[in-house]
């Protein structure tokens, strides 16, 4: 499968930067997904999780509050205001998965946005 | 002997003073280091929403013929009323340093005063207020605090309350000043018009990139935001340069002051030598003297 490379950045730092072979992102008009190849597309993400397929199969969920996502054949760049990385072994989680609600909690966003990001990321918990 | 213990005395306050200065000249070291990573960080950001901002405006460039047409990219050829954001430190011990900020914040407003525009002034930093209540200039805002530790927050509810002012109207032009951190030796003024974004400095090549597809469909939504965002972190960048500034030149200042205060107690050392010399020579002839009108 044909990999593509993604990067999230934050104001304090770059959190990712690695190839990928999927990422599905919280847009503001809808949630999608993204492959190697993309069209240009430039979007505004709302509140809500990246999922991040990773080139060796594993998953890693990002929480983010809002941000921009700028697509091209084959670069993903994300600029993100808030960013909580979900993953680590259990103590590592169990931290990242209250720091993810809590910043999910505060952000600018519609409740509805907000309460699904939340639930999503309390699946991730349990998968886990 | 009372110029020897007056001497002596002054030794040891000149040496209590090279201690002062040395150990701040060791804590703006180790919080410049700090600063200077925050920086770094954060410049990846500044260049990331930059270049995206760049290739939008540039797409909406293209595809309307009269420039781009959004509020915030208005190019106003005779501003009625410009507000200057300037940002000094909280403290002084610091050198050239809250002063050339200062300088050049007056020169910009004589420069505009004499255009006949009306300038606001909104102060960051507690060293640029006073100056300017010293002097019964008006301040439109003052923020004390912010300068010492930049918090992204603060920041953007600040300048958010600016950039409103633009959007209404009341203001038509927005520039910061503010020193920048250039190395740890060298300071920089920098000024920079954060709104309106001037179109000459994004780089609008003129090859066109591929399709851009624009989610929301909107343009001028996006735009908003992304300016709105861009104006807030430029905000808050400045912040951080300046505050990386003031530490190193802090440091710089306390290091010239250790090197000084070195200079002051070897010469006083000297003195003193002398002093007590000739207090010897004076005691010596005394008893000489004495001895010979015994005989």
């Amino acid at each position: 499968m044909e990999l593509m490379k993604l990067e999230i950045v934050t104001p304090n730092g770059v959190i990712f930067d690695s190839e990928v072979k999927q990422v599905n992102l919280p847009g503001s008009e809808g949630e999608f997904g993204v492959l190697a190849g993309h069209a240009t597309l430039v979007s505004l993400l709302d509140t809500g999780v990246i999922v991040i397929d990773k080139e060796d199969g594993s998953e890693v969920a990002v929480a983010i509050n809002s941000g921009y996502v700028k697509v091209d054949e084959e670069k993903t760049t994300c600029i993100v205001d808030g960013a909580v990385a979900l993953s680590g072994n259990d103590s590592d989680l169990a931290k990242a998965l209250e720091a993810a609600k809590e910043l999910l909690k505060k952000a600018e966003s519609s409740a509805t946005a907000i309460a699904s990001a939340v639930s999503k990321v309390e699946q991730i918990g349990k998968s886990f | 002997m009372a110029n020897l213990k007056e001497i002596k005395r002054k030794i040891g306050s000149v040496k209590n003073t090279q201690k002062t200065t040395n150990a701040m000249k060791l804590v703006s070291s180790a919080k410049l280091k700090r600063t200077e990573e925050l920086a770094k960080r954060s410049r990846v950001y500044a260049a990331k929403l930059t270049e995206l901002l760049n290739e939008i405006a540039q797409k909406m460039q293209q595809s309307n013929a009269n420039g781009i047409d959004n509020i915030y990219f208005k190019d106003i050829q005779n501003p009625k009323c410009v507000d200057i954001i300037f940002i000094t430190a909280d403290k002084g011990l610091c050198g050239g340093f809250n002063s050339q900020t200062i300088k050049r914040t007056r020169a910009l407003i004589s420069e505009y005063q004499s255009k006949d525009v009306k300038v606001r002034l909104r102060a960051v930093g507690r060293k640029g207020i006073d100056f300017f209540k010293f002097n019964h200039v008006e301040l439109n805002d003052e923020i004390i605090g912010l300068s010492a530790s930049p918090d992204f927050k603060e920041a953007s509810e600040f300048i958010s309350e600016v950039a409103e002012s633009y959007v209404n109207g009341t203001t038509d032009k927005i520039i910061l000043v503010h020193n920048g951190y250039v190395n740890m030796i060298t300071q920089e003024i920098r000024e920079d018009q954060i709104l309106p974004v001037e179109t000459s400095k994004l780089e609008l090549n003129s090859v066109s990139t591929s399709e851009l597809e624009v989610e929301p469909d909107d343009d001028d939504t996006l735009l908003d935001a992304l300016v709105k965002r861009y104006v807030e972190y430029t905000m808050y960048y400045s912040l951080i340069d300046s505050l990386a500034a003031e530490h190193s030149a802090r440091m710089q200042a306390m290091d010239a002051a250790t090197k000084n205060a070195k200079e002051m107690v070897k010469e006083l050392n000297v003195k003193y030598n002398k002093a007590r010399q000739e207090a010897i020579t004076t005691e010596l002839i005394e008893i000489i003297s004495g001895m010979e009108s015994m005989k």
